[in-house]
């Protein structure tokens, strides 16, 4: 197609008597005027110097182009000429030195006839020409390639200053998070403590002389106090998981998933919850990171299936973007489709408090400890039809 | 058992109290020695009075001791009763609020016998120093006292 439309119309009848015409060449050229054209018409700039008298004796269009000189002029110059100043002294020890027939003679400073000084590379060898010990010179000009080796050598070290700076900003954040949550952990606790245990001792050693509504306010102080205790304790490992470096290994997730739903009936035996938890579950991952997750979504389906006659829960893998994904589905509250998108983010909840309780931050502390794995996490309910949660823990692979 | 002396380091007044409180419901009479800062701890532990006197302060069955304190704080504290021989030896369970797996790694390597965190609820603070009087003042032998220096 391309060719086609590059032909020109005109040309195109006369294509096939184009060819048949004889060449209009003139007298045949002979082998040595052949030879000489590969020196004058080359497009590197040559020249060949007499080893004595370091005499320009011959040179070609493409230097005499490059230096700016005419013929005559470059004819009447010794290769000191065309050195810059600061090479001249090296040009000497090199003459006195490079003897042999062939070499590739490196870098050199050579100045045009307007002073300009540009960086060639040099390669020579030694000949006989026209009677004299003679060199023969090829000139690369190279000064815009250094100057963008250079140039690219200047951006590299402005990257990497950059990247440094980067680094240690981040290093002081890090470090200014981990004092944060350290005197989260410290300090925030520890008034809530002082509130409960001194609420408690009122309630205990004040009973008599408190009223109805009395006993009942510090009820309410202390169930607050201990939220706030759950909320720090939560903010704390999402912290603390955002910052941690995963460490793989082999995990059992069936076995973590056991000890979760042991861990919650040991805490409230009288809850009647039917579990299913898939056999054989492993994922290369950190079991750590991958407890927290388990903590957050089957204690999840645990709490919103606490008003939900028959409960169920149940673990289990699918396939999903040629990976496995990780499900923990329940029969409870559900959730409202709409609001879907906020689950995940920190603080939102989207039940109200005396419904269910919760600090609005273990989903976002999945969400994070998939993404830390290259995976994700993800959910499906319906208000009252139970909810479907899902992660992987690894990047999937959907062409799979 | 009660003449055994429990050696509480511990800054904050609120915290000393609620402490008493707990050990006093459960019934646990033993003489509470409190110290506000890290310094007087190693002070009594040590034997070191002002001006160099000497005291003979009997040494505690244990010791709880918070981390964070003022002047020397808790690690520094485990460190040095460690470094010492009268004390080398001695039961030490941290008590903290906080949860940081740093802290509990130091702890340990410091020495510390026990780490236990603080509960925000009393309840189960109370519970805690149930069980840790019941094992540290009834069923752990303490190690034998060191030969006077």
């Amino acid at each position: 197609m391309a060719a086609k439309s590059r032909r020109r119309p005109g040309r195109a009848r006369r294509n096939g008597a184009e060819t048949a015409r004889p060449a209009k060449t003139a007298k045949p050229r002979s082998p040595q005027r052949e030879y000489a054209d590969i020196f004058t018409h080359n497009p590197i700039p040559m020249w060949i110097f007499d080893l004595g008298s370091l005499r320009i004796l011959a040179v070609n269009a493409a230097a005499l182009r490059h230096y700016g000189y005419g013929e005559r002029e470059f004819l009447g110059m010794t290769i000191k000429d065309i050195r810059s100043e600061e090479d001249a002294a090296s040009l000497e020890h090199y003459m006195a030195t490079a003897r042999d027939t062939l070499n590739s003679a490196g870098l050199w400073r050579h100045r045009r006839k307007d002073g300009s000084t540009i960086d060639v590379e040099i390669t020579s060898h030694t000949l006989h020409w026209r009677g004299h010990q003679a060199r023969l010179v090829s000139a690369n000009d190279i000064t815009e390639r250094l100057q963008a080796e250079a140039r690219i050598r200047e951006l590299n070290a402005t990257l990497e200053s950059q990247v440094r700076e980067r680094t240690q900003q981040l290093e002081s954040v890090n470090r200014e998070l981990e004092a944060f949550s350290y005197s989260v952990s410290h300090d925030l606790r520890a008034p809530l403590r002082v509130i409960d245990g001194f609420s408690q001792a009122l309630m205990e050693d004040y009973a008599g002389r408190l009223e109805g509504s009395g006993s009942k306010y510090l009820t309410r102080i202390r169930a607050t106090t201990q939220r706030m205790g759950v909320l720090i304790d939560d903010l704390l490992t999402l912290a603390r998981v955002s910052r941690r470096n995963v460490r793989r290994g082999d995990v059992d997730v069936s076995a973590l998933a056991a000890e979760v739903v042991k861990e919650l009936s040991e805490k409230e035996p009288a809850r009647e919850v039917v579990t299913g938890i898939q056999s054989g579950m492993r994922a290369h991952a950190d079991g750590g990171l991958v407890k927290i997750v388990l903590d957050n979504l089957i204690g999840n389906a645990w709490k919103f299936t606490s008003r939900t006659p028959a409960a169920r829960i149940e673990v289990s893998t699918e396939r999903y973007d040629g990976v496995i994904a990780f499900c923990v589905r329940d029969n409870g509250a559900g959730f409202d489709t709409q609001y879907t998108h906020k689950l995940f983010g920190a603080f939102q909840r989207l039940h109200a408090e005396s419904e269910f309780t919760g600090t609005g931050i273990g989903l976002a502390t999945v969400a994070r400890v998939a993404a830390l794995h290259g995976g994700r996490a993800w959910a499906e309910g319906e208000t009252g039809k139970g909810a479907v949660f899902r992660f992987t823990l690894e990047e999937g692979r959907p062409d799979e | 058992m009660s003449d055994q002396i429990i050696l509480l380091v511990e800054d904050s007044p609120d915290d000393v109290d609620l402490t008493m409180r707990a050990l006093e419901k459960n019934n646990i009479s033993n003489r509470i020695v409190v110290c506000p800062d890290g310094a007087v701890a190693l002070d009594y532990l040590h034997g070191r009075g002002p001006d160099g006197v000497h005291y003979d302060n009997p040494l505690p069955q244990v010791v709880l001791l918070d981390l964070k304190l003022p002047k020397v704080d808790g690690l520094e504290v485990l460190k040095k009763v460690r470094a010492h021989k009268r004390t080398s030896l001695l039961p030490i369970v941290v008590l903290t609020s906080s949860k940081e797996e740093k802290d509990m790694v130091e702890s340990y390597s410091l020495g510390a016998n026990s780490y236990v965190r603080k509960p925000v609820s009393f309840e189960e603070f109370l519970e805690a120093v149930r069980q840790l009087g019941l094992y540290w003042l009834l069923l752990n032998q303490a190690p034998p006292l060191p030969d006077d220096e």
